[in-house]
């Protein structure tokens, strides 16, 4: 790792943004360890710091993507932060006794109260619809990631499973999302 | 408008492939009716949803890819690599652990038993307190001879001398003094109650058989004769008897049979009434013991003005006296009918103006232990 040069922050933000993979896999391999130091510390596994570590890259890269993000420090405090965060609430919802365990009396912490919160509301949002989508079953689930996560177009994909005409794949389709709507709002309830 | 055009019209919405009048049908609707609108929502929310899920899903397996990168560039630091199935060792002590996890607990429970021990100890300390305040009661001064000593003496008198007849000594002592010259005696009720049999004993040696010929339980005063063939008068009185109260602060002094031997004891009237208020008698401050009771109360001119009755344990310096004054009254009262010769008190006192010494060699003839036997 050290072997590297360094990347200044200003660069893997342009690289990120730019879509340069190099540039997210400088990020993620300069900033792992810090955080798996500190899950490790707090009663955690590499497994826990890798989870909690990619949910708050994921929340820095789509800050950046959608031009959103508003950074005041290092990108290496603002991923502590979140993360710190993160990990200090999954802590206390599985022990009652561990309030006060780690308090944040750091003040050199970023505020990233936000971003923890769309964090921890991704992956709700989420589970609940990986959740969703392995109840819906062939071919409904192929069939709605192929249109709104690829990006097909009708006609592909009524050559794609077979339809006898674009207007009844279209009928399927529907079909498809009011059972997958069905299914995945029984298991997410919005937050209001 | 069924579901699927609903969700058709509103896809083509959001793709902006409306017409102009459908767009303001459908704005319009969403503006008023807030089931419509939460039902576009919804479907926006599922879709972006689940665009946005596949979006996440790619860039996860692109992060498990790099993590997979960094795994192999950094084997060392993995700590799954060098214990695979074990979970990673707390780096944080335990003994930490457990102190954080239940110092609340602790607390809470450190309060309880400082409460509870402070709580006791205060309860224990008012309760003695109360204890003390009833110990500050009136106690007659009657002796009770010691069962034990007496057994013992017996024994050893039985192992070194020859049996003979010992003398009993009696079950209670107290003191008593002479009336009149023709033998009349004084001494306190509570001496001689339940008394089979009475004996008085001065300190010449003289030893007399007496019986009770009246006693007052109220003011604890009681008549006594001697009835022995062996008597024949106590000589005249140096005492005479005082019949109006006494003054606060006068000297007096008292002669007794606490123990073995006559003891003296003086001090000074410090009230002319007794315990609870009783007025029949003097609170003085001389140290009196157990067997003092009876005990005649003399001023330094020798008049009796008291009979010793009892004291007040856990104050100090707090005895009584019944006043003479009742027991002339008593006498008086007395009919003639109940008396077996005419009471003929001593008129004049010798021991006015003589020292102190002087008066107790004169008194102590006529001061009496009383024996009692029952």
């Amino acid at each position: 790792m050290s072997s590297k040069a360094l990347v200044s922050d200003a660069d893997i933000i342009e690289g990120i943004r730019r879509e340069d993979e190099s540039a997210l896999s400088q990020l993620y391999k300069t900033h792992f360890p810090m955080v798996l130091h500190f899950v490790y510390n707090n009663n955690g596994s590499e497994d826990d710091a890798k989870d909690i570590y990619q949910e708050a890259v994921i929340v820095f890269y789509e800050k950046i993507k959608g031009g959103t993000l508003e950074l005041n420090c290092q990108i290496k405090t603002y991923l502590y932060s979140i993360c710190r965060r993160l990990w200090l609430k999954r802590l206390s919802r599985s022990s009652r006794f561990s309030n006060g365990l780690l308090e944040d009396t750091e003040s050199e912490l970023a505020h990233v109260e936000e971003e923890a919160e769309q964090a921890e509301e991704n992956e709700l949002k989420f589970t609940a619809m990986a959740t969703a989508l392995a109840q819906l079953g062939e071919p409904c689930k192929t069939l709605l990631e192929d249109f709104y996560i690829q990006g097909m177009g009708m006609p592909e994909i009524t050559e794609k499973f077979g339809y006898t005409n674009a207007d009844s794949a279209k009928n399927q389709k529907y079909k498809c999302l009011m059972r997958l709507k069905k299914l995945f709002f029984t298991d997410y309830q919005a937050p209001m | 408008m069924s579901e699927r055009e609903l969700y058709e019209l509103i896809e083509r919405y959001h793709q902006h492939q409306v017409t102009s009048s459908e767009r303001a049908q459908l704005e319009e609707r969403i503006a008023s009716d807030p089931a419509f609108a939460q039902r576009v929502q919804d479907f926006k929310l599922l879709t972006a949803t689940l665009q946005s899920h596949g979006k996440q899903k790619v860039l996860r397996q692109r992060l498990n890819g790099l993590h997979q990168e960094w795994k192999a560039e950094n084997p060392v630091q993995t700590r799954t690599v060098a214990a695979p199935t074990t979970p990673p060792a707390r780096k944080t002590p335990a003994i930490k652990l457990f102190l954080k996890q239940y110092s609340a607990t602790m607390m809470v429970a450190a309060t309880v038993a400082i409460v509870t021990v402070f709580s006791s100890l205060m309860g224990m300390e008012l309760w003695r307190s109360a204890n003390k305040q009833q110990t500050a009661r009136y106690v007659e001064l009657r002796r009770e001879v010691d069962a034990l000593k007496r057994k013992q003496n017996a024994l050893l008198q039985d192992a070194t001398t020859t049996p003979r007849a010992s003398v009993n000594p009696g079950q209670f002592t107290g003191s008593g003094f002479a009336l009149t010259a023709d033998g009349y005696f004084v001494t306190s009720y509570h001496v001689i109650e339940g008394a089979d049999s009475l004996m008085i004993e001065n300190k010449a040696g003289n030893r007399y058989k007496v019986v009770e010929v009246y006693s007052d339980q109220v003011r604890d005063l009681a008549l006594l004769q001697v009835i022995d063939t062996a008597f024949h008068g106590f000589g005249k009185l140096p005492y005479s008897f005082k019949s109006n109260e006494s003054d606060l602060g006068e000297r007096v002094f008292t002669l007794g049979y606490p123990r073995e031997d006559l003891v003296f004891g003086d001090g000074t009237l410090s009230s002319k009434s007794g315990v609870y208020g009783d007025t029949s008698s003097y609170q003085i401050s001389i140290p009196l013991n157990p067997g003092n009771s009876g005990g005649p109360l003399l001023d330094d001119k020798g008049n009796m003005i008291g009979v010793i009755s009892g004291k007040m344990l856990g104050v100090d310096g707090a005895a009584f006296a019944v006043k003479s004054g009742y027991l002339l009254t008593l006498l008086e009262q007395l009919p003639a009918s109940r008396l077996p010769q005419p009471v003929n008190l001593p008129k004049t006192n010798s021991l006015a103006g003589t020292s102190r010494p002087q008066q107790l060699k004169k008194l102590q003839d006529f001061v009496y232990m009383v024996k009692v036997y029952n």
